[in-house]
């Protein structure tokens, strides 16, 4: 377990706690019908949160100081791929599925690793053709289709 | 036993047997890719089951849609024993301990023999827990109609507190993540009085956070960019499988422990929060111990591969009872499975039975041919699936994002839930690898507006009196059930007896 984490975690619980506690407070409070108003779950739920981070903070007092080994991890790869995920949602609506989808995955391939390029768009347009053609025009699934400039 | 008939006639539908059919299969695949578990796999097909069905009607499409999940749980489950025997490398939690004496006998040339006595272990566990699943169903929501809101309100405080008490090494943790999956679960419309809740002002929320995509972000996503950042590649050679039909000798040394794992584990499934890992722990462990050779365990043992494989297809039968009787998820995954039959707007519970009995009986009926399917399958086609195996992470990382993207998108039809999916993948992926439990997270979220309409209908007959929870007997005694799951653990801690934990269920 990391220290810096779990306090980073629990801190981020707290305040996550704290704000439902406060924003439920701006909930109206009783209703029609019913005595506990809508108010009353989140309240005591957001004071549990609250409780129990402060909990993890003090057991984090206790840890083990900071382990040697740490294992390097691949950002470059996630991040390039991470990035390109959320590119691939916002194009998503504008240009269709087809062109995004295809791009997303050429670029996913090579990301992880480099190489064999064919083998990358033939897998690619498999997918993203396939995809398509079964879901819009066999099971007339809706898709964002092809961009207007394209038709 | 009526009931049971119709069931089959459901189940033997064409498109029923074909539903059944891809379940396994593609369940058995999912066990067997390293990196997918059950719950991954399902979450992942919840979406592409919903539009697969979106030809028939309603009722029809529920009984579809579930009959592939459950095929693809099972099938998952079994899957996992494959890649524990020939790689030593578990594709799941539960199937740690086959990999003790699978691997082991693999490397003696035995890894056909192996194979193929968990195909019959599974088999025969699958077949002893539907045997008392329908047995037990009927009475038990029998029993559960006659509970009111507060009953129902701490039965599933119970089940919180089961399963957030042996999940994960840190109780803390475990119950933040609970309370946090419960918070979740508050955002959108207030059901009992239409109160927007923690919206503000964003039309996508009204709805609420939507479960699948919390679900795919968490568990699918998360393990990819868990896959990605630590680039995991499997290439260690693969274990020739050899003969495929046992001896006679090691089918009977291996009855006995078929037996008793799939009682074990079926009883071991029923307690929420237990689950598959456990089951086959502790079946293992009964082996061990009562075997007149204990120590050929670890070296090769058979009984080592036939108990824990049985014990833990039978946990996973065991699960689905709490879920179709009373309406409560044991594990991760039968949470999961419940999500997706409340998207079908099918409420998991005692009315189960009486609402929706195709439903119902049409599953259990399908579990049975699906375990008979996955047999037959399996013993021919174990080469085939051990071939999966080697499908080159490259492809298959990018392909499961992009699946999960479609999936998501196909149900909701906005790209707003694209970037909350990319969003949970990396919590999931965060908080799974700093030891913070996920399958409590999603319980709480599925549970959440069952607890809270309890609690609420509970307190307004008793004029908002707390105390009518400690008042009922039942409520009571469920409660304090619930106070002992978590102090008895804490105790035998204090006392430095390690608790065998579950870390993914």
């Amino acid at each position: 377990m990391s220290k810096t984490f779990d306090r980073v975690a629990a801190l981020t619980f707290l305040a996550i706690g704290v704000l439902f506690m406060i924003e439920s407070l701006q909930i109206s409070k009783s209703t029609y019908g019913s005595v506990v108003g809508p108010n009353v779950f989140p309240f005591l739920l957001g004071l549990i949160l609250v409780v129990l981070s402060i909990k993890l903070l003090f057991e984090t007092i206790g840890y083990p100081s900071t382990r040697g080994e740490k294992q390097r991890l691949q950002y470059k790869k996630f991040w390039m791929i991470f990035i390109s995920a959320i590119f691939y949602a916002i194009l998503l609506e504008p240009i269709g599925y087809v062109i995004t989808t295809f791009l997303f995955l050429i670029i996913g391939f090579q990301t992880v690793e480099k190489g064999s390029i064919w083998k990358s768009i033939v897998i690619a347009a498999c997918f993203s053709f396939g995809v398509y053609g079964l879901y819009v025009k066999m099971l007339q699934g809706t898709l964002p289709s092809w961009p207007i400039w394209l038709k | 036993m009526a009931f049971l008939l119709e069931g089959f006639q459901t189940a033997l539908q064409l498109h029923n047997l074909f539903f059944a059919f891809l379940g396994v299969v593609i369940g058995t695949a999912v066990g067997v890719l390293p990196g997918i578990g059950p719950m991954s796999g399902v979450a992942l097909l919840i979406p592409v089951t919903a539009s697969m069905t979106s030809g028939l009607n309603p009722a029809q499409a529920a009984t579809s849609s579930i009959i592939l999940l459950a095929g693809v749980y099972y099938g998952a489950m079994y899957g996992g024993s494959t890649t524990s025997i020939l790689l030593n490398t578990p594709g799941e939690s539960s199937s740690v301990v086959t990999a003790l004496d699978g691997y082991q006998m693999a490397k003696q040339g035995r890894a056909g023999s192996a194979l193929a006595i968990a195909a019959i272990g599974s088999f025969a566990a699958g077949i002893v827990s539907l045997i008392a699943l329908v047995l037990l169903a009927e009475p038990l929501s029998n029993v559960a109609l006659k509970f009111g809101p507060a009953e129902y309100f701490s039965l599933m405080i119970l089940g919180l507190a089961a399963v957030s008490g042996l999940a994960g090494n840190s109780m803390t943790k475990a119950w933040m993540m609970t309370v946090f999956g419960l918070l979740l679960s508050t955002i959108g419309l207030d059901s009992v009085s239409g109160v927007a809740r923690f919206t503000y002002n964003i039309s996508f929320l009204y709805g609420g956070l939507e479960f699948l995509t919390v679900a795919v972000g968490l568990f699918a996503l998360g393990e990819v960019f868990k896959a990605i950042l630590h680039n995991e590649q499997n290439n260690d050679g693969i274990a020739k499988i050899g003969r495929i039909i046992p001896s006679r000798e090691e089918l009977k040394e291996s009855t006995g422990p078929i037996a008793r794992g799939s009682l074990l584990g079926f009883l071991v499934g029923i307690l929420p929060g237990a689950g598959a890992t456990l089951a086959s722990f502790f079946s293992y462990m009964l082996e061990k111990k009562i075997s007149k050779h204990p120590e050929k365990f670890g070296k090769g043992a058979i009984a080592g591969v036939a108990a824990p494989e049985s014990a833990n297809n039978a946990a996973s039968g065991g699960a689905m009872i709490p879920l179709l009787t009373l309406g409560i998820p044991g594990s991760g995954t039968t949470a999961i499975l419940m999500g997706a039959l409340m998207m079908y707007n099918v409420q998991p519970g005692p009315l189960l039975f009486d609402e929706h009995p195709d439903v119902a009986w049409g599953l259990i009926a399908s579990m049975f041919i699906g375990n008979i399917m996955l047999l037959i399958l399996n013993m021919p086609l174990v080469k085939i699936f051990a071939k999966i195996i080697e499908t080159p992470t490259k492809y298959l990382l990018p392909l499961i994002i992009a699946i999960s993207i479609f999936g998501v998108y196909a149900v909701q039809v906005t790209t707003f839930d694209i970037f909350l999916l990319l969003g949970f993948g990396v919590l999931g992926y965060l908080l799974a690898a700093n030891d913070f439990p996920l399958a409590p997270l999603v319980l709480g979220l599925v549970l959440g507006p069952m607890i809270e309409n309890n609690m609420r209908r509970a307190l307004t007959t008793s004029n908002g009196d707390f105390f009518v929870f400690i008042e009922k007997p039942i409520s009571f005694v469920l409660l304090i059930a619930a106070i002992l799951w978590i102090v008895v653990p804490f105790i035998m801690k204090l006392k430095g007896k390690s608790v065998i934990v579950n870390e993914d269920m």
